[in-house]
């Protein structure tokens, strides 16, 4: 595994080549995920269906194409700002960074756009198109080119397409596909969990398998962090759902999976695709209890 | 603009028009008998009118607590210049969300205390209960009752757009209330999951919040506080979920 390591603790950054042009720029704990995630499973309603002496770490990613053009997607957090301009730096050299393409406006997501313009002027912020222009000074997003589904940018070899976002948390939301290499980046979901304990840190999710990491584990992983990250599923029909990532999965030639917050998958996509749909739809049939 | 929403309840904030009528970017100050609390600290866009009227409304007390909806810039922008003037404050957010890298990082970790959704707590001298917020725009969002007022914090759930000569106003001044359409088109907006969602579940959620809690005012950042006729504003939002549900299932769920 050849990946380099910028700061260490809650401002490391990591950074990894997942193919020819296309990188990997993520933060996770490691050593410090127990300070954070001891009780990552006793919040859900079913803990006792997840008893483990698991101690798990959740990726914060970002992920930059670099051809003729190059594009950022999304920007990491202000908490890694410094490791990732560094890691910015390390991967484009004296190539200029042609464009910032923003998933939606949460911090870990967009909240070092600012920092990365000033330091690639040049670089052209992209983002969902729908809102008004208040919306986008409210957001720090004044100028950017404004994309919809079905848009195309081409960069080179690679281009990129706006995709729905089926599972989303805010209103302004997008997703992103790579039609030469098949990357499909999904923002929060679908994403896996790992263990620092047996060195997963920055692995892809083939490599994990070695150390023990099973498809029960990922269909159980994808289940509790769609559960977290959208408890509306409580509300729908798991039939629905699990039929909408069949249909995205017809739709693309995924050959990367890539979300921001789990490891990257880069062999068996097919075989994951139906575990991410099981996973998704576990998640709608797992028990929700709100507090009123 | 600074308005007193009832007994120590101020409502601060800016509005600005856009695409679908006026939107208001709120926060509230509850004055506690001289430890104030923040529910959620507005957008930087707007920073020197909304800490000059934050200043007014404290008078010279010095704020305890930042209680944040959730961490979206419309909510905690002006988080760092609060943190500047009062460094000793305090913020607690849900425990859903990880403040190390969720908040941008304008003031001490220690200085932010995670709470479980559920948890009834005495804070800065005042109970409080924290809930789940059953209109999320993002995971670590939690809806905060005031039963001292009767005041639900709704953050961005309850969200409306209104008519440009009606900023100031609260619910129980404009002429019929808030209305339902106003609802729909935040909401459309706001939470575009609601394409997915069989709107009777969440409108039996919504129910059971509004029975188990004695609901005075629900105080929303993106509208003036609902004051009044809570039962008939919370069946118009119900309303507004269920067409737009319908109207989403109308239009098909299928990949755009």
């Amino acid at each position: 595994m050849s990946v380099k390591v910028f700061g260490d603790g809650l401002s490391r950054v990591g950074v990894r080549e997942i193919t020819s042009g296309i990188f990997w720029i993520t933060h996770c704990l490691g050593d410090h995920a127990k300070e954070h995630y001891s009780d990552f499973f006793g919040l859900l309603s079913n803990p006792e269906d997840y008893v483990s002496n698991r101690i798990v770490d959740i990726p914060f990613s970002a992920f930059l194409i670099v051809d003729e053009k190059s594009l950022l997607i999304d920007t990491g957090s202000p908490a890694q700002r410094a490791n990732t301009l560094t890691a910015l730096d390390y991967l484009l050299g004296s190539h200029a960074l042609d464009y910032l393409w923003i998933s939606h406006i949460e911090i870990p997501h967009a909240g070092n756009a600012a920092a990365i313009q000033r330091k690639y002027p040049g670089a052209e912020l992209i983002t969902v198109s729908g809102g008004d222009d208040y919306y986008y000074a409210l957001h720090g997003l004044e100028d950017a080119m404004l994309v919809s589904v079905g848009d195309i940018i081409v960069l080179g070899k690679h281009s990129i397409e706006m995709v729905d976002p089926i599972f989303l948390d805010h209103g302004k939301s997008q997703w992103l596909y790579e039609q030469t290499t098949g990357f499909l980046f999904t923002a929060d979901w679908g994403h896996n969990l790992h263990e620092p304990s047996h060195n997963q840190c920055f692995q892809f999710v083939d490599e994990m398998e070695n150390s023990g990491y099973t498809d029960e584990l990922f269909v159980d992983d994808v289940a509790v962090n769609a559960w977290y990250q959208f408890p509306w599923l409580a509300w729908t029909d798991p039939d629905e759902i699990a039929a909408a990532v069949g249909r995205l999965f017809k739709q693309y030639d995924v050959r990367i999976f890539a979300p921001s917050h789990g490891n990257v998958i880069r062999k068996d996509v097919d075989r994951y695709a139906a575990l991410l749909e099981e996973g998704t739809r576990k998640a709608v049939e797992m028990p929700h209890r709100f507090a009123y | 603009m600074i308005r007193m929403v009832a007994d120590d309840l101020y409502q601060i904030g800016e509005c600005v028009d856009g695409l679908h009528g006026h939107e208001a970017v709120r926060f509230y100050v509850l004055l506690n008998d001289g430890r104030p609390i923040l529910i959620d600290c507005g957008s930087q866009l707007y920073r020197s009118e909304s800490i000059k009227e934050l200043d007014q409304v404290l008078d010279g007390s010095t704020p305890e607590y930042v209680f944040l909806t959730h961490s979206e810039l419309p909510h905690s922008g002006n988080l760092e210049s609060i943190a500047s003037n009062w460094p000793h404050i305090h913020v607690m957010v849900s425990s859903i969300l990880l403040p190390y890298i969720e908040i941008a990082p304008v003031l001490p970790l220690e200085q932010i205390a995670t709470v479980a959704p559920g948890s009834t707590l005495e804070i800065a001298g005042r109970e409080v209960s924290f809930l789940d917020a059953l209109l999320k725009d993002q995971p670590g969002s939690q809806w905060i009752y005031d039963p001292k007022t009767g005041t639900l914090f709704t953050g961005d759930g309850f969200g409306y757009y209104h008519p440009a000569a009606e900023c100031e106003l609260f619910s129980d001044e404009v002429e019929g209330g808030i209305r339902e359409q106003w609802f729909s088109t935040y909401h459309r907006d706001a939470f575009r999951f609601l394409r997915w969602v069989s709107p009777e579940k969440l409108n039996d959620a919504l129910d059971n919040l509004f029975l188990r809690r004695d609901v005075k005012i629900v105080a929303p950042i993106h509208g003036n506080a609902i004051r009044g006729d809570i039962p008939e504003h919370v069946d118009r939002l119900k309303q507004a979920v269920t067409s737009l549900c319908m109207q989403y299932r109308k239009e098909g769920l299928d990949l755009r």
